[in-house]
């Protein structure tokens, strides 16, 4: 009796577990070529979380990036945002992402707000003048940057019109590939405010970096990829700095 | 699809090298149109001065044998068309001067570039020639990397991200570049109306309108063509040199191969064997001058049983107006034949070549081109044979004049200044459009159906598009 119980308890907590998971990948391989970039790779993120992916070049971590935004489709298991697969309904499940790239190319010879304007239209939404200033000042666009042309605006400013338009978007998910490599401290530093900003309002969050002081920093839970292949994965808390590098700089020398 | 054709106009209208060559480029093209416009002005003029000349020259014969005034004859000119400052077609080429006489149907001669040897080596500034050559180059060259460039930035994705389809990425990229061929055409048309508003009827209105709808669709082939390579080839230096490729192979290879081809297909005679065959022909029948000739006796003996009399000089007619006139009509079925001929052997070859318009839309375009211009092959033979039409009558009037003038004691036998002002002047009847057209649904097909080809090739090769 007692372990019919347990098996139920254990079913229920899965249950619970799959329905707060945003992004589930299970099982997930992908290679190219016959070389395999995703091995056999299991995850759940769940809404307000934030997990940080780390790993050298070549580990794996922008083709898991790829596989959610349904650019690829795996050749083994199954990705879901929400639900939904993303290699089936990709259109859907891109509806609730938004994505930020190592380099947030904007149009060069539009400002800061006609490139937010011009995105979130893209996706069907219309906001007047105040609300596209508004967003891009929450993501700490400073405001007389707002209607400079952007090939003047620095990296760090890139990146925050990227947010906007991912935050506009009201995007479930953000999707973050090197989103700190080449920013100064103090982007870098308003770009983890920011992120935690997001997920306190419940957005779910996968950033993939090499920067393993501030995946430390920003994310609950850290995972390390080592040539496709998740080999541990932490939570934040459980562990300082020092002690990740040391776990990371071990796992990349085996 | 029109947020992001809106956007690519942006680009367009911000970027200062784009507005320095744009400026540039519809200088040159309004340059080409006011001196078109001139030219075509300055021989309209030079025309009517020179046909108003011959004309008084004519009405100026007070008295003169009539046979006399056949060799006199006189001269009809190819009337310049308001239409060719677009496209001047052969034009420059074909000559616009042929003298009308009797017993000889001569070439036309004095041609523009035969005259200029800068027109025969480098041809005009005409709109045309800027709108066949460089236009497309324009449009390659705003196109080629409008979507790697966006796959290379990561904007691509982006766009993807945000709900855009990558065929609607691909088709609006390719309407934006080619609206900006589109207007530039229709600025230059523009122009062109406001410069010949005075003289612009239906007839050239409809001709205008089907040569922008050729230029617009061959347009859309190369922008379709440039925009599709730019997003099927992350290099865009690739998809460069193929649009280069294809821009020299269909504008300067491919029409000069199918040209020749057509002529080899369908070889037209030499000039001395086309000289010696009609000399032959000409030689079995009635020699005019030639009175003891044997037809000549024959015709004679006809004549004198028709009047029932028994010598020459009993005829209430002069016998000579007669054989003439014989000699004339045996003369025009010769030509008949001949250039009938010619005719047949210069339809087959533009058929020929209007099928390579299978493989190069471009030969298309060149000929609806010229054809909508009126300065074309056809419009030119279509021309030639009103002349002659003209030639016909013409020698027939002054012949019938010279057979009734018979030389009496109280009459020289000469005709009037009455009879030489009523010989009508040639006037040309232009080609109607509806006349024309059917000989250009060929070339117009096949740009529908190239431009088709690329929606097809678009929408089928946009699937296999990697956009990671």
């Amino acid at each position: 009796m007692m372990q019919i119980q347990i098996l139920f308890l254990f079913l229920h907590l899965s249950c619970i577990n799959r329905y707060l998971a945003m992004i589930q990948i299970q099982n997930v391989s992908k290679s190219f070529k016959g070389n395999l970039a995703v091995d056999n790779l299991n995850l759940d993120i769940k809404k307000g979380e934030i997990l940080g992916l780390l790993g050298a070049n070549g580990a794996g971590k922008s083709t898991t990036i790829n596989m959610l935004l349904g650019f690829l489709s795996p050749d083994a298991g199954k990705v879901t945002i929400n639900d939904i697969d993303t290699s089936k309904n990709a259109s859907e499940t891109r509806k609730l992402i938004g994505y930020i790239p190592e380099n947030v190319n904007l149009y060069p010879y539009l400002t800061g707000t006609e490139n937010l304007d011009y995105f979130c239209k893209l996706a069907g939404l219309k906001y007047s003048k105040n609300e596209l200033e508004a967003y891009l000042i929450t993501c700490g666009l400073a405001k007389d940057a707002h209607h400079k042309k952007v090939s003047g605006y620095s990296k760090g400013m890139r990146q925050k019109v990227g947010i906007a338009i991912a935050y506009a978007k009201k995007a479930k998910v953000y999707l973050l590939d090197e989103p700190a490599s080449g920013l100064d401290p103090l982007a870098s530093n308003e770009l983890s405010e920011l992120l935690k900003k997001l997920a306190s309002e419940g957005a779910t969050i996968l950033m993939a970096s090499h920067d393993i002081f501030r995946v430390r920093e920003v994310c609950h839970r850290i995972g390390i990829l080592k040539k496709g292949i998740l080999v541990k994965q932490l939570n934040s808390k459980d562990v300082s700095a020092n002690e990740l590098e040391t776990l990371y700089l071990q796992f990349m020398q085996n | 699809m029109l947020k992001i054709i809106k956007n690519e106009w942006l680009f367009l209208v911000r970027s200062r090298i784009f507005l320095g060559i744009s400026v540039a480029f519809i200088a040159i093209l309004l340059l080409s149109v006011f001196l078109g416009n001139y030219q075509t002005q300055k021989q309209a003029h030079t025309h009517d001065t020179a046909k108003e000349h011959v004309r008084q020259q004519w009405v100026s014969i007070d008295d003169m044998n009539a046979h006399s005034a056949a060799h006199y004859g006189t001269y009809v000119f190819k009337p310049s068309n308001l239409l060719s400052s677009l496209d001047e077609g052969v034009n420059s080429i074909t000559g616009n001067v042929l003298k009308v006489e009797g017993h000889v149907q001569n070439e036309i001669t004095h041609s523009e570039a035969s005259q200029m040897q800068s027109i025969s080596r480098f041809g005009k500034l005409k709109p045309s020639l800027l709108l066949q050559y460089i236009v497309p180059l324009l449009l390659v060259f705003l196109a080629f990397n409008s979507v790697s460039n966006e796959k290379q930035s990561g904007r691509f994705k982006l766009l993807v991200l945000q709900g855009a389809k990558p065929l609607q990425i691909i088709l609006s990229k390719t309407v934006s570049v080619w609206l900006y061929g589109v207007l530039l055409l229709t600025f230059i048309l523009g122009v062109y109306g406001v410069l010949t508003f005075q003289n612009l009827t239906s007839e050239i209105l409809t001709r205008t309108l089907l040569f922008f709808v050729s230029y617009a669709l061959y347009y859309f082939i190369i922008s379709g063509l440039t925009v599709f390579f730019s997003a099927r080839w992350q290099n865009a230096t690739l998809a460069l040199t193929a649009m280069l490729g294809i821009w020299i192979i269909w504008t300067i290879f491919l029409p000069n191969i199918l040209m020749s081809s057509a002529e080899k297909w369908h070889p037209l005679p030499s000039r001395s064997e086309f000289q010696a065959a009609m000399k032959e022909d000409r030689a079995k029948g009635i020699d005019g001058h030639n009175p003891a000739d044997e037809r000549s006796e024959a015709l004679k003996q006809k004549v004198l049983k028709e009047y029932k009399v028994d010598k020459i000089s009993d005829l209430p007619i002069n016998f000579s107006g007669i054989r003439l006139q014989a000699d004339e009509e045996y003369g025009n079925s010769v030509w008949d034949k001949h250039f009938g001929s010619n005719r047949a052997i210069l339809k087959n070859q533009k058929e020929s070549v209007q099928l390579g318009g299978i493989i190069n839309p471009f030969i298309s375009l060149q000929n609806t081109s010229m054809g909508f211009m009126a300065s074309d092959n056809l419009h030119h033979q279509e021309f030639l044979l009103q002349v002659e039409n003209y030639r016909r009558v013409f020698i027939k009037m002054l012949n019938d004049k010279y057979t009734h003038s018979k030389r009496t004691a109280e009459h020289n036998g000469n005709a009037d200044n009455a009879f030489f002002r009523s010989v009508p002047d040639f006037e040309y009847q232009p080609t109607t459009i509806s006349a024309v057209f059917s000989n250009y649904v060929l070339d117009l097909s096949l740009l529908i159906f190239w431009s088709l080809l690329v929606i097809v090739l678009i929408i089928f090769g946009t699937k296999k598009i990697q956009i990671v």
